[in-house]
């Protein structure tokens, strides 16, 4: 192993893919949490309210992911009205959480939608209010239905996460690029750029291929 | 409200040939990307529904490959690790990294998309065509790609809208699309807000019309008894 | 039902522990290598500071932002931590206000988000190779000076370029840089190419995408001493001042980093910080770049030097 290898190998491993998973957590556990509420809520027939989940849904979903992220760390803490700070951490959380939220919706309102009517009459039938049939009958089975879309969501994400380089997190990109920098200006120059970028592309596909085939088999089994 | 009399419109008003010079770059990349990834992901789907041999291993190997990694990470892959392959540097241009790493992402997404499609067409439609005396080969254009490209318009025109929204990112490797004209001008001017705000309405508007546009000609080109 | 909720379970255990792994590694990291510091016999003089402001004294660290792709000023070593003279200067104030220079969280920050960086609150001051410009003055408050930087020109060895030459040419430089908005002003027929990191423009350089990197000589010098392929052009240009950004008004971490600044000038420490980050050799010709107790920099005030073309 060339003596370069390893203290790159140390610092991505050690501080670059950490920041990576746990940016990522906090994306998909953020999105999930958000994205069941707002999707369950958008099925109910009041249409105020389904148009402002909407508006949020279309919003964040239409833009790229790192406009928002700017907007949320650059535009925000400055806006005229809101003024609050947060880390580069916290502001590129916040980012995917937005669009994770809103895919999550879309995906929760037709796996809710997807539930048969029979479901609803039934629970209702035996006296289940509105929030006790979603909770015990529908909710259930619609997340179940969920399941696989949100594995896939959480293989995004991690592979999202790397948009938070742009805004100065240190993630597994950032580190492999700090690293080249540094390899490109210590004797004997040779950044190792090939190597380092292929490395990068072969750990993001270790972490996320397992997570796609476990979304299909989950889909295969769960509906 | 102070927030209306605080921000400076005045200011975006002034900038606006600025925008429209980076979204027409914006525009020409994301072009050549939905074209291109159209054309990849007919001839690659078409190749993995039909399990041409050799052909459909190597695109397996493109498309799980593409959608298991970062488009960031291609994006710098091509445009930094290709120059330093010792003895072989590959040097290219920012407009070439553009539109190719675009559409290297996009058709390997809509290759999955067009396979789904095409598989879904039902056998007894490919069977009929064959049994007509049709090669495999005319099967395909007349039976197969009308009705499984329909199948796939759907996915498909997700896959388009996010061949767009990626072009985002190359602002990363500074080419001068909108979002790289935004991130300059907030790091001259300092209005983040004005800045940010007007990027974000210009790719909504972007988007949505595309989207608009491509969902228009999916009902046109739907077939009848479908609509 | 029972299958989901184990497999959700799992999943959220599995979200949670990636958390607190990620929350728990770089803090271990650095314990690890905690290197043993050379400290002096006697007890250094306690220097006479103004009091530290009230953010800071509470949180008992600083929360400083630097660049992470700027050698020799702001950089990643070799094991990953930060360094550079930057970085010293500022590991410098946490021993000045804290008794230990390891009381500072670093951010990194590029060109273009070191100021929104700052304004936002989530730093409390940015030590990251900030030219004074009149623009920047109006959106934040500029310490005294701690570093002069001199603008130069790298080019490959083969290029006969120079400033007088640049008419048609390409010009690469970091985005939101004072040599962004001088070639803007003053070479409008040359092409400005914008890029977020110094090692992809000098990228640039290499692969003929732009003619020449215009840029800092202590980076440049750096560069041009790895790579036989490059050279520095004997122009010189843009000489200003580098200041510590601060939030505009903010009387009290003015206060301070301004004493704290002069403090290690009397000392002359900022010659043991250069000595420290740059080769012995080019040690001589960066002297006096740095402030000493007999020499002052001063912003070019009321002058818009981006705007002053040769």
């Amino acid at each position: 192993m060339p003596d370069w290898v390893e203290p790159v190998a140390h610092y991505m491993i050690h501080q670059g893919l950490p920041t990576t998973l746990r940016l990522a957590a906090y994306a998909v556990v953020g999105s999930t949490l958000i994205g069941v509420l707002l999707g369950t809520l958008l099925t109910i027939r009041f249409r105020p309210l389904q148009a402002l989940i909407r508006v949020y849904v279309e919003v964040w979903r239409g833009l790229p992911i790192l406009i928002t992220i700017f907007i949320v760390y650059f535009a925000l803490p400055t806006a005229p009205v809101i003024h609050h700070r947060f880390g580069a951490i916290a502001g590129a959380a916040i980012g995917l959480i937005l669009w994770g939220s809103a895919q999550v919706a879309e995906a929760t309102r037709g796996a809710v939608q997807s539930i048969p009517k029979e479901q609803h009459e039934a629970a209702a039938a035996l006296g289940f209010g509105w929030i006790g049939r979603h909770r015990s009958v529908i909710l259930p089975q619609a997340l179940r239905r969920l399941l696989p879309p949100l594995v896939s969501l959480l293989a995004n994400i991690i592979q999202n996460t790397t948009i938070a380089s742009l805004i100065g997190v240190t993630e597994l990109l950032a580190t492999g690029q700090r690293s080249i920098e540094r390899l490109q200006l210590t004797p004997p120059g040779d950044s190792h750029a090939f190597a380092i970028y292929a490395a990068l592309l072969v750990a993001f596909f270790c972490i996320s291929f397992p997570l796609t085939r476990l979304a299909i088999y989950l889909e295969r089994r769960l509906v | 409200m102070t927030l209306a009399a605080s921000f400076d419109w005045q200011f975006i008003w002034e900038h606006l040939p600025d925008f429209w010079t980076g979204l027409k770059a914006t525009l020409k990349v994301a072009a050549i990307g939905i074209v291109a990834s159209l054309v990849i992901g007919i001839v690659l789907g078409a190749a993995r529904a039909h399990k041409i041999p050799i052909l459909s291993w190597v695109a397996a190997i493109y498309v799980e490959v593409i959608r298991n990694t970062p488009i960031l990470v291609q994006i710098f892959f091509i445009a930094g690790g290709l120059t330093q392959i010792p003895g072989h540097p590959i040097r290219l241009e920012p407009f070439t990294i553009a539109w190719l790493s675009v559409t290297i992402w996009g058709g390997a997404y809509n290759t999955e998309n067009f396979r789904a499609g095409f598989e879904a067409v039902p056998w007894r439609y490919r069977e009929a065509g064959l049994a007509l005396g049709f090669s495999r080969l005319a099967t395909f254009v007349n039976i197969t790609l009308p009705i499984g490209a329909r199948i796939a318009m759907p996915s498909s025109i997700n896959t388009y809208v996010s061949v767009l929204k990626n072009t985002s990112l190359l602002t990363a490797i500074g080419f001068a699309e909108v979002t790289d004209t935004a991130y300059s001008l907030d790091s001259q001017s300092f209005k983040p807000s004005e800045v940010y705000f007007a990027l974000g309405a210009t790719y909504l508007l972007v988007v949505w019309t595309l989207s608009a546009f491509l969902r228009f000609i999916e009902r046109r080109l739907a077939i009848p008894e479908t609509r | 039902m029972k299958r989901i909720t184990i497999v959700a379970a799992a999943f959220l255990i599995a979200a949670a522990a990636f958390a607190a792994w990620g929350t728990a590694a770089p803090g271990g990291k650095v314990a690890a290598l905690a290197g043993p510091t050379a400290k002096p016999k006697k007890p250094p003089a306690k220097p006479k500071l103004p009091a530290l402001p009230s953010d800071v004294r509470k949180r008992k660290k600083w929360l400083i932002g630097v660049k992470c792709d700027f050698s020799p000023f702001g950089f990643i070593d070799v094991r990953g931590n930060h360094d550079g003279y930057d970085v010293q200067v500022a590991q410098r104030f946490a021993s000045l206000a804290f008794g230990s220079k390891k009381k500072v969280d670093f951010t990194c920050v590029t060109t273009p988000s070191r100021i929104p960086t700052l304004m936002s609150g989530r730093v409390d001051i940015i030590v990251s190779t900030l030219t004074w410009t009149q623009a920047r003055s109006e959106q934040i408050d500029f310490s005294i000076p701690y570093y002069s930087a001199v603008g130069r020109l790298l080019v490959p060895n083969n290029s006969s370029l120079g400033i007088s030459s640049l008419g048609g040419k390409t010009i690469v430089t970091t985005r939101g840089a004072i040599y962004a908005t001088w070639t803007s002003n003053c070479f409008k027929n040359s092409t400005l190419l914008q890029v977020d990191s110094p090692a992809l423009a000098v990228a640039a350089v290499k692969d003929g995408r732009a003619d020449t990197f215009m840029f800092d000589d202590a980076f440049l010098l750096g560069v041009a001493t790895q790579d036989a392929t490059l050279r520095l052009t004997g122009d010189k240009f843009l000489n200003v001042p580098w200041g510590i950004g601060i939030r505009k008004g903010d009387v009290a971490m003015n206060r301070w980093v301004n004493a704290a600044l002069r403090y290690m000038k009397k000392k002359d420490e900022f010659v043991k910080i250069l000595r420290a980050n740059a080769p012995a050799r080019l040690v001589p010709g960066f002297l006096d770049n740095v402030p000493r107790p007999k020499n002052t920099f001063a912003y070019p005030v009321g002058k818009d030097v981006a705007s002053i073309c040769p």
